[in-house]
C-alpha cells in the first residue's frame, strides 16, 4: 500500500503577487508530510507535519500570517483527526500559539475532550508547556495594513464573503498501513467578529477522517462549509460509491446552490486515491504519491514534478 | 401533515429523586412549543420556546441548573438551526458560531439580558461539582462515569409550512476542562436541520456524538430511505459500536413523523402532535394523554 499526502493552502481568488509563494508553500508542505510517511510515520504525524509547515509560512492565513479579527487580534482555529479510531482534537479562538494544529493534537491525546476554546485552550497549552508567542509576532505588516484598509471600507464590502481571502490550510494523508488522517488550520476571515468560529475546528465541517471511507480537509467560506457539514457530506457521497473527485464536486456544487458558498476540498481514500477540487477561482494544492509531486492553482491544472527535488535543504 | 414538536431533557442516568421533575419539565416544554405550532407559528419559534423553558428549569443541565466546569463556573453551549430557502435577515457579519467573550459581547450588542453567573448555579449542580472533585471519583471518560453527568436539552419541530428546525442547549459534562466545547454547539453533531430531510437534536456523551457527527449521520440514513425510528436507532448503534458512546436523539421529518430514541439508561422526552402529548423516560415507555389535560 503506497502512501499519499495532499495539502491545500486555501481556496479563493489568489492574486498574482501571492501565486508563486502559495504554490511553493504547498509543495514544500506536501514534501515534508510525505517524507514522514516515507520514514514509516503515521498519517496523523504526516498531516501534523504538513500543516505545521503551512502554519509557519506567512503567506497563508494560519498560525504565522493569520488575519486579524474586528479588534485587531489573532484568533486561531484548528482540527486534527485520526481515521483509525475517529479520535479528534480541535481548538478554536486561541491566540499566542504558533502551531494550533499541534495544540489540537494535544487536546486529542492528552484530554478526554475533542474541542477546547479560547482562554481554556490557552490555559491547557500553558499546562502542557507548549510555547506561547506574543500575538503580534504572528501578524505580518501586510496583514495589519490590509486590516486597517478593510476597517475603513463601507460595511457592504463585507457581504460578499466569496471574494475574501480564505487561505485556511489543510492536509490529508494515508500511510502504508492504510490509516487516514486529516488536519485543518486557520486564522479565519479578516475583520471577523470577536469569537467567530468557522468550520476549521468543527468536526465534520472543516475536516473528517474515517478509515472506512477516507479523509477530507476543506477550505473556503467557513459559514457555508458549516451549514452543509462539507467534509462529512463529501465522505457520505464516497460511501455511496462516488469517486473522490465526483463526491467533492457534487458536494461543493451543492454548497454553491444551497447556501451560495464557494470553497475547496482535498480528499484521500484508504486505498490511496486522492482528489483536489474547488469552486473558487483558484486553490493552491499539492499532492505526493508513488508517481511524483503534483500541484495546481487554476481550475483543471494538474502539473507534475519529481518530488525528491524538494527534499533538498532550503 | 401534522405539525409536531419533540423535546428531550438529556440522555443519561436521571437520579430517582429528580425523575419526576425532569418528566414534568419536558412535558411542559413540549406543550409550550406545541402552542406555538397550533397557533400557526414557526418551527424555529417552537423549538426556541421549548428549549428556553428547559434552560429556565433548574432540573436540566442547561441555562439555570447547568453543571459546572472544573473551576466551579458555568460555561454553556447552544445551537439553533433552520434551513429554509428564505433569505436570512441581512446582518452586518453573517456568522454561524461565536465563542466565549465574543459571544457575550454580541449578546450585549443585541440587548440579550445578562445575568449574574451565580444565578445560574443550583445547589444540585454545586453538589455534583464537589462530588466529582473528590479523589477516588471516577473522572475517566468511560460510559458509566459519563452517564450521571449529563442532561443537555433540545427540541425539534416541523410546522404547518413544512419547515423543520432544531435547538440544543447545555451546560456541558460535569467538571469539564475550562473551555471544553461538546457536541451541542457543533453543527452536525448536537443538531442539524434540513427541510429536505428532517431535523435532529442530540444528547449524551458529547465527545462520542462529535466523533460520529450523530445528527448528520441520522439524516444521511433518512436520505437513504430509512424511517425516523430506524435512522435514529442506526445512528445510536453505530456510535456505541464504533466509539463506545451512549446517548439519545429526537428526530422529525418534514412529513411529521417523529422519534425519541436513546441507548443510555434513560432520557426524559415528550412530543406533542394532533393535540396529544406523548412522553417517557425509560426504554419502551410511551405514555399519552390529551394536550389540554392538566400535567
Amino acid at each position: 500500500m503506497s502512501a499519499v499526502m495532499v495539502v491545500h493552502g486555501g481556496a479563493w481568488a489568489i492574486p498574482h503577487d501571492l501565486a508563486e509563494a502559495s504554490v511553493d508553500g504547498v509543495k514544500v508542505a506536501a514534501c515534508e508530510g510525505f517524507s514522514v510517511l516515507q520514514r514509516g510515520g503515521s498519517a496523523l504525524d504526516a498531516v501534523e507535519a504538513a500543516v505545521r509547515a503551512l502554519e509557519d509560512n506567512t503567506v497563508f492565513d494560519a498560525g504565522h500570517g493569520a488575519v486579524l479579527n474586528a479588534d485587531g487580534e489573532v484568533e486561531l482555529d484548528a482540527i486534527i483527526m485520526d481515521g483509525r479510531t475517529l479520535a479528534s482534537g480541535a481548538v478554536s479562538s486561541v491566540n499566542n500559539i504558533a502551531n494550533p494544529v499541534s495544540l489540537a493534537r494535544a487536546v486529542m491525546e492528552k484530554t478526554a475532550h475533542v474541542l477546547l476554546t479560547s482562554r481554556g485552550a490557552n490555559l491547557f497549552a500553558e499546562s502542557i508547556g507548549m510555547a506561547t508567542v506574543p500575538g503580534d509576532t504572528l501578524v505580518t505588516e501586510n496583514e495589519r495594513k490590509a486590516w486597517r484598509k478593510n476597517k475603513n471600507f463601507a460595511t457592504e464590502v463585507m457581504e460578499d464573503f466569496n471574494c475574501q481571502a480564505h487561505d485556511t490550510v489543510g492536509a490529508v494523508a494515508v500511510d502504508s498501513a492504510g490509516n487516514v488522517a486529516c488536519a485543518t488550520s486557520t486564522g479565519g476571515i479578516r475583520n471577523k467578529m470577536v469569537g467567530r468560529v468557522g468550520d476549521s475546528s468543527i468536526i465534520g465541517a472543516g475536516g473528517y477522517a474515517d478509515n472506512l471511507i477516507g479523509a477530507v480537509s476543506c477550505t473556503g467560506h467557513g459559514e457555508s462549509i458549516l451549514k452543509v457539514t462539507l467534509a462529512r457530506l463529501i465522505l457520505s457521497h464516497i460511501e455511496q460509491g462516488k469517486s473522490l473527485a465526483d463526491a467533492s464536486q457534487l458536494s461543493l456544487q451543492y454548497m454553491g446552490d444551497r447556501v451560495r458558498g464557494a470553497g475547496g476540498a482535498i480528499a484521500v481514500s484508504p486505498s490511496g486515491q486522492w482528489a483536489a477540487t474547488f469552486t473558487t477561482e483558484r486553490m493552491a494544492w499539492s499532492a505526493v504519491d508513488h508517481d511524483g509531486l503534483w500541484y495546481g492553482l487554476d481550475p483543471n491544472e494538474r502539473l507534475k514534478e519529481q518530488w525528491y527535488d524538494h527534499l533538498l535543504p532550503l | 401533515m401534522f405539525p409536531v414538536v419533540v423535546v428531550h431533557g438529556g440522555a443519561g442516568q436521571v437520579p430517582k429523586e429528580r425523575s419526576e421533575g425532569s418528566s414534568l419539565g419536558v412535558r411542559m416544554a413540549a406543550r409550550a412549543g406545541y402552542a406555538i405550532l397550533r397557533g400557526g407559528g414557526s418551527s424555529m419559534d417552537a423549538v426556541v420556546e421549548a428549549v428556553s423553558q428547559l434552560e429556565n428549569d433548574p432540573f436540566f443541565n442547561a441555562g439555570r441548573g447547568s453543571l459546572l466546569n472544573i473551576k466551579g463556573e458555568v460555561e454553556m453551549d447552544a445551537i439553533v438551526r433552520t434551513f429554509t430557502i428564505r433569505e436570512k435577515k441581512k446582518r452586518r457579519k453573517n456568522h454561524v458560531c461565536l465563542t466565549a467573550e465574543g459571544a457575550n459581547r454580541f449578546a450585549r450588542s443585541v440587548g440579550v439580558p445578562e445575568v449574574p453567573p451565580e444565578s445560574l448555579v443550583t445547589e444540585y449542580s454545586r453538589m455534583c461539582w464537589a462530588k466529582n472533585l473528590a479523589p477516588g471519583t471516577n473522572r475517566g471518560d468511560s460510559q458509566m462515569s459519563q452517564m450521571g453527568k449529563m442532561g443537555t436539552v433540545g427540541a425539534v419541530a416541523v410546522d404547518r409550512q413544512g419547515n423543520v428546525a432544531c435547538a440544543t442547549s447545555t451546560g456541558g459534562v460535569a467538571n469539564k476542562m475550562e473551555g471544553r466545547v461538546g457536541d451541542t454547539a457543533c453543527i452536525g453533531s448536537g443538531g442539524y436541520a434540513d427541510n429536505q430531510v428532517g431535523a435532529v437534536s442530540s444528547t449524551g456523551y458529547g465527545e462520542a456524538i462529535m466523533k460520529v457527527n450523530l445528527a448528520r449521520l441520522i439524516l444521511f440514513h433518512m436520505e437513504q430511505g430509512q424511517s425516523v425510528e430506524a435512522a435514529s436507532g442506526l445512528g445510536l448503534a453505530y456510535m456505541e459500536s464504533r466509539v463506545g458512546g451512549l446517548g439519545g436523539v429526537v428526530t422529525v421529518d418534514p412529513q411529521g413523523h417523529w422519534a425519541a430514541r436513546f441507548s443510555s439508561l434513560q432520557m426524559a422526552w415528550a412530543a406533542a402532535q394532533k393535540d396529544t402529548l406523548h412522553y417517557g423516560m425509560q426504554t419502551g415507555e410511551d405514555f399519552t394523554h390529551s394536550i389540554d389535560d392538566p400535567l
